[in-house]
């Protein structure tokens, strides 16, 4: 019986520049950080308040990696264009989320903005993935 | 009553305050000021926006920077105390115990254990499953 989600994988360009994006700016736990002899790197962050869900940071384009030039190529258009849409991140207030991380650098696509389901501004981690950053309505 | 842009822009001045300012020896009135708010009204919105006060906002911020610096070798747990912000070594340990189930030794023998296996046996860390569906290259070594 499957009971939960336990980790995901998040394609980016830069394993370097997301562990500084997702740990650094945004405050997520490293969980493992491991590094083979060949280099390849299993990096896996948690997000602040759920410390059992491992997000890999995966580098498609690493050379190890076993993808044909024609895949490579393909994910390497997707992540510059920032084009791979990775889910929902919660915040409990979404205007002072996005004023802080407007500070810090972050790109936006959008403001915040309200939706009927709360409000909701999207967000770029700069590797090759964006989010929609919510603050759920209040039932 | 919604909150007003620029009242945001300027609590989250004083929370950028507490993120920088965490190691050393700050009060309400510090960092209240840098939001340019009575201490009593700054408590007040802070906790409404982030949902705990500004002194239980900066405990985490001491706890969190504690769990990096012994996650590191060469540096005493008391030198982590003070590096973090903590004037006592007692309430630092009875703190991080508080919110972590554990002290701060035993949080860093686990960290060193880890970093350790990380180093040495990788493999151990990565599901087989990322090793065959990914086709990463084995050394032979590994």
């Amino acid at each position: 019986m499957i009971t939960k989600l336990s980790h995901a994988t998040l394609f980016v360009t830069d394993q370097d520049k997301a562990y500084n994006f997702y740990v650094t700016t945004l405050g997520f736990t490293v969980h493992t950080d491991a590094k083979m002899q060949n280099g390849f790197r299993w990096l896996t962050v948690s997000p602040p308040q759920q410390p059992d869900i491992e997000i890999s940071l995966l580098s498609p384009l690493h050379e190890g990696m076993s993808y044909d030039e024609e895949t490579k190529k393909a994910f390497k258009v997707l992540l510059d264009k920032n084009a791979l849409g990775a889910g929902v991140l919660y915040t409990p207030d979404c205007y002072a989320t996005y004023e802080e991380l407007k500070a810090k650098g972050v790109e936006f696509k959008s403001e915040p903005r309200e939706q009927f389901y709360g409000i909701e501004a999207i967000i770029t981690d700069g590797c090759g993935n964006w989010f929609s950053m919510t603050q759920p309505k209040e039932m | 009553m919604p909150v007003q842009a620029d009242t945001y822009k300027r609590i989250v001045a004083a929370k950028m305050f507490i993120d920088n300012n965490y190691h050393e020896t700050i009060n309400l009135e510090q960092i209240s000021k840098q939001a340019y708010f009575s201490k009593f009204h700054f408590h007040r919105l802070f906790t409404g926006i982030y949902n705990v006060t500004p002194n239980e906002y900066l405990t985490a911020q001491r706890i969190h920077h504690a769990k990096i610096l012994l996650a590191k070798e060469g540096i005493s747990i008391s030198d982590v105390c003070n590096s973090v912000g903590f004037e006592s070594l007692a309430s630092f340990s009875l703190l991080f115990k508080k919110r972590n189930g554990y002290g701060p030794l035993y949080y860093r023998n686990l960290a060193y254990l880890k970093n350790k296996l990380q180093k040495e046996q990788p493999k151990q860390f990565i599901p087989h499953c990322i090793i065959q569906q990914f086709g990463v290259e084995e050394s032979k070594n590994q």
